[in-house]
């Protein structure tokens, strides 16, 4: 790929020693003719390729819209969706581009870096201080003031309030997740153990834990949580930890909290209760659980449908809090570029995605993720739905959000905490080396910010 | 003949990832994560045919891969074995120094070159755009040195004879040269084909459209957030596989034949 | 490329134009545990893998050149993993080297062995990556040797064979000199790409566990489009380059001594 420049010198060199040696001229006539059909072929499909490009009515504004979330299930959704606000405007016209989670940064920071960003894309909160800190992003203030429609209660507070950076809104949030406990009736039923309520804390947890671990056979497992970045700063919550200190300068998540918490995680795989990665081999933790081989299951709610026709009774609860309760908190986002040449347009498709009262319609309906509205009535659509009966264990998991820190240099920052909870969770380092350690790395990390 | 055993055992066993692709491709959900796994579905289904087909505009998504393919491999054929020539033949100056840039282009990893590629196709308005995806496939250094390889082994005495009747740079080209290359050719065109057919990055970054995706693109669109639909995935995966494959057997029946025609009329 | 080369004394996070940085990103390398690491174990992996994927494709070659029935069949047979992708080659081979009762393990504890975490395990994790990479590989290899012996004319052979050589020394005499233009080829190509070896690692093991199977290209494309660290990327694939470019260069240099072309 790299040496096409080079292959257009290899190309005119062959040929150019080739005619340079020539004494044949019917010969070269012959085979020229076929070399320049050849290109001529080669560029007609290209031509065509090329004109085969639809153009947009010049009277239409054209907004791009470029997505993950849509990527595989639910590209018919945000068709209707689109349809929905081109009725609504027409003199606007979306053009959806989409790539899959796994490959959207890389796309997205091409783009970026190529002077092509999208007028409006999503983020996740994780991601968004990134783009929003190198002014990717458009203040979305500026448009939503002039709205005069607009109030931003119509949006769940929190997650409207996460993507404002220094006064500025740089988003507005489309939808948001969390994660529960899963729990299978029937395991819990074989060990003779209650099951879980959502008063329960760590210590109930851990004792129902044991209980299971005695009655339940070999490979099925009690209590499944990874150690890792994501479930580590959550459980930090529950232990009354944070992250990173107020002014985001010195990482705090060493102090005494953070050792309970990844104690707490680490035991579970040290106690037995959750399987090590050889014990797993090629199962994924959601096909365990699926296989009934969990009792217990630390994941995210978008696991629902997957689980819907197993051959065991299962519910959701709420996750036990350690000295308080603490929940994720996930969200993502629709952004603008700051560099769109139509941010009016771009304000309202990004409004009417998130927050319209047809798009929110069917987004419920198609069970595309919760959107972030406030509006409990819309909301009581997702609630009615089953399984899981306890669907309202994920707006009680709301009400404690603990949310991700998240800095400018987010990937780096997550990469090396994980490789060092890695470490912990191997018994290559202990406990308090390993956030000591970890704690050191992102104080380099914060010092660059 | 105990080779002959053991080279049919092994390659029984090379088959077992396509066996197991096309099988896990025919069987419904709940087979496909059964534990232990199963090699041949019980209850076959062309279900996951049926749903990537639903998914993915695949009659577009073939012809598209194939327009690009057929044409950069036509192009990377052509460019490789003119240069490989040259450099195996003539003598011009800078010649070794030309060839180790060649090769420089084969050590630096596609990640790095990625972003400056973009943003030049950019200045040429090609983002978005077949040539803009097939330009920088046109030639392959990797084809250049194969065919160098191999037009450094030809015996010279073949050429020294035609020399001697006067024959060009141009007649050794293409009636000794090329004829005895056959064999490379064929490698070439099956490897070239299968780095087009399978490019991925860059067809990623420059592509935006959804009517002008690649076949490797779509099928990565196949994997959500968090959940995969395995069984399709597999079904997709062993389509995209079927052309190399039987180009393969197209071409391997053709080295073949010529190496018993070819014959070496001296 | 040059492109690359410049951006190496660059600070650019891909969204905000780039900085200049003078050698700084270089210096930052030298130091870099992570970097350092990741070309460790690129070089173990082509130690362990080239010989193996020579030596198998050699074979696989050899005994594939005659025409027998089946032969063509096979040869297919051997080229279709290079066919496949990873994601379903790497699928297979955790499947047979799953420490939880995969083929291997079991067979292990058969005669009383208890199997190694394989992939999970910082210790053979690396060889986890190898086996199957060689194995995958190998119909490439066979390929461009088949092309190679295809081009052997076979009155060599004959006339040796007349004056009353066995097949080990046609073998060894004749084939195999004969073969190393094509064996050169082999050897440089391999070395090129694999010190560039990322899909498998990426699928297979994202470079775990505790970083023992995390390659040099693993790294760049880490810093550059996840920590937004493009130059110092650049940087490192400018040592990459640069290393794999004198190894060539040797190489190219030592070809005079032992192939043969006429």
């Amino acid at each position: 790929m790299k040496s096409s420049l080079w292959g257009f010198v290899g190309f005119g060199k062959g040929l150019h020693g080739l005619v340079h040696h020539l004494l044949g001229g019917k010969q070269m006539k012959g085979i020229k003719k076929k070399i320049w059909a050849a290109g001529i072929a080669g560029a007609l499909i290209a031509t065509v390729g090329l004109i085969g490009n639809p153009t947009v009515a010049a009277s239409k504004t054209t907004v791009n819209f470029f997505t993950f979330t849509s990527v595989p299930d639910h590209v018919k959704d945000l068709a209707a969706m689109v349809a929905a606000f081109e009725k609504k405007n027409p003199t606007i016209h979306i053009n959806v581009q989409s790539a899959s989670y796994a490959d959207y940064f890389t796309k997205l920071k091409t783009r970026v870096a190529g002077n092509q960003t999208p007028d409006t894309f999503e983020l996740n909160y994780e991601n968004f201080v990134t783009y929003a800190a190198a002014g990717t992003l458009l203040d979305l203030n500026k448009a939503s003031k002039k709205d005069v429609g607009f109030k931003k209660s119509v949006y769940y507070g929190k997650a409207y309030d996460v993507f404002n950076l220094r006064g500025k809104q740089y988003g507005v949030p489309s939808s948001f997740s969390t994660v529960v406990m899963y729990y299978n009736k029937d395991l819990f039923k074989q060990a003779g153990v209650a099951t879980p309520t959502a008063q329960w804390d760590w210590s109930d947890e851990a004792a129902a834990a044991a209980a299971l671990k005695a009655k339940l056979p070999e490979g099925t497992y009690a209590d499944f949580q990874p150690t890792q970045f994501w479930e580590f700063y959550k459980v930090l919550g529950q232990a009354g930890g944070k992250f990173l200190s107020a002014d985001k300068k010195t990482a705090t998540f060493n102090k005494q909290p953070g050792i309970n918490a990844l104690n707490w995680l680490v035991q579970k795989t040290t106690s037995g209760y959750t399987p090590t990665k050889a014990q797993m081999g090629t199962l994924a933790d959601d096909a365990m659980f699926k296989a009934g081989k969990i009792a217990m299951y630390h994941s995210g709610i978008w696991l629902f449908d997957a689980f819907k026709d197993v051959p065991f009774g299962w519910d959701i609860v709420v996750e036990p809090g350690g000295v308080t309760p603490g929940n994720h908190f996930f969200a993502n986002a629709v952004v603008a570029s700051a560099k769109t040449k139509n941010p009016e347009a771009a304000w309202k498709w990004a409004k009417f995605m998130t927050s319209d009262p047809a798009a929110v319609k069917i987004r419920l309906a198609a069970n595309w993720e919760i959107p972030a509205i406030s509006d409990k009535k819309a909301l009581s659509l997702y609630l009615s739905k089953t399984p899981p009966a306890n669907r309202a264990a994920v707006f009680e998991a709301l009400k404690n959000p603990v949310t991700p820190p998240v800095i400018r240099q987010q990937n780096e920052m997550q990469d090396t905490v994980n490789a060092w909870l890695e470490k912990a969770l191997n018994g290559s380092v202990s406990v308090i080396e390993a956030l000591n350690s970890a704690a050191k790395d992102v104080n380099a990390i914060l010092a660059k910010e | 003949m105990r080779p002959k055993f053991f080279t049919t055992l092994f390659g029984i066993l090379m088959l077992f990832p396509f066996i197991w692709m096309i099988s896990s491709s025919l069987k419904n959900s709940v087979e496909a994560f059964a534990t232990p796994p199963t090699l041949f579905p019980k209850a076959p289904t062309l279900e996951n045919y049926r749903n990537v087909f639903r998914a993915l505009d695949m009659p577009r998504l073939f012809f598209n891969s194939f327009a690009v393919s057929v044409v950069c491999v036509f192009m990377q054929l052509t460019s490789s074995a003119l240069a490989g020539y040259a450099f195996a033949r003539l003598n011009f100056r800078g010649k070794n120094a030309i060839f180790l840039i060649y090769l420089a282009t084969m050590m630096i990893p596609f990640q790095v070159i990625i972003v400056p590629l973009f943003i030049e196709m950019r200045h040429f308005g090609l983002i978005d755009s077949f040539l803009g995806l097939g330009l920088p496939m046109i030639a392959s250094a990797f084809g250049v040195f194969l065919m160098r390889q191999a037009m450094l082994a030809i015996p010279r005495e073949l050429e020294e004879a035609a020399i001697l009747d006067g024959a060009s740079h141009f007649r050794l080209f293409f009636s000794i040269a090329l004829p005895l290359c056959i064999p490379t050719l064929a490698a070439l065109t099956i490897l070239s084909f299968m780095s087009v057919w399978n490019a991925y990055l860059w067809p990623l970054v420059v592509i935006f459209s959804p009517e002008k995706m690649t076949l490797p693109l779509a099928l990565s669109n196949l994997h959500g957030e968090n959940l995969t639909d395995w069984p399709m995935v597999m079904a997709a995966t062993t389509l995209a596989a079927l052309p190399i494959a039987i180009i393969y057997l197209v071409l391997q029946k053709q080295i073949a034949q010529s190496f018993l025609t070819a014959g070496l009329k001296g | 490329m040059l492109a690359a080369g410049v951006l190496s004394f660059t600070s650019w996070d891909l969204l905000s134009p780039p900085e200049w940085i003078g050698f700084n990103n270089f210096k930052e390398l030298i130091s870099d545990r992570d970097f350092l690491n990741s070309l460790r174990n690129t070089l173990v992996f082509i130690a362990g893998y080239l010989p193996l994927v020579y030596f198998l494709g050699l074979a696989a070659a050899l005994a594939l050149n005659r025409k027998f029935k089946g032969s063509l069949a096979l040869r297919a047979a051997y080229f279709l993993p290079v066919v496949t992708s990873w994601v379903i080659v790497a699928l297979l081979w955790k499947w047979i080297l799953n420490p939880n009762g995969g083929l291997v393990n079991s067979a292990l504890s058969a005669i009383g062995i208890q199997g190694p975490g394989w992939w999970t395990s910082k210790n053979w994790s690396m060889i986890s990556v190898i086996v199957p990479s060689a194995w995958k590989d190998l119909g490439y290899v066979m390929l461009i040797l088949l092309a190679g012996l295809q081009a052997i004319p076979p009155e060599y052979k004959e006339a040796a064979s007349i004056d009353g050589a066995s097949k080990r020394q046609i073998l060894f005499r004749i084939t195999l000199p004969l073969l190393t233009p094509a064996t050169f080829f082999v050897l440089v190509v391999s070395l090129i790409n694999n010190f560039q070896v990322f899909d498998q690692i990426w699928i297979m093991t994202t470079g775990g566990p505790e970083g023992s199977t995390s390659v040099v290209v693993q790294q760049i494309v880490k810093n550059s489009f996840e920590y937004g660290h493009m130059g110092y990327a650049s940087a490192m694939s400018m040592v990459l380059f640069l290393i794999i470019m004198i190894i060539t260069a040797v190489q190219i240099r030592l070809q005079k001594r032992w192939v043969n072309y006429e």
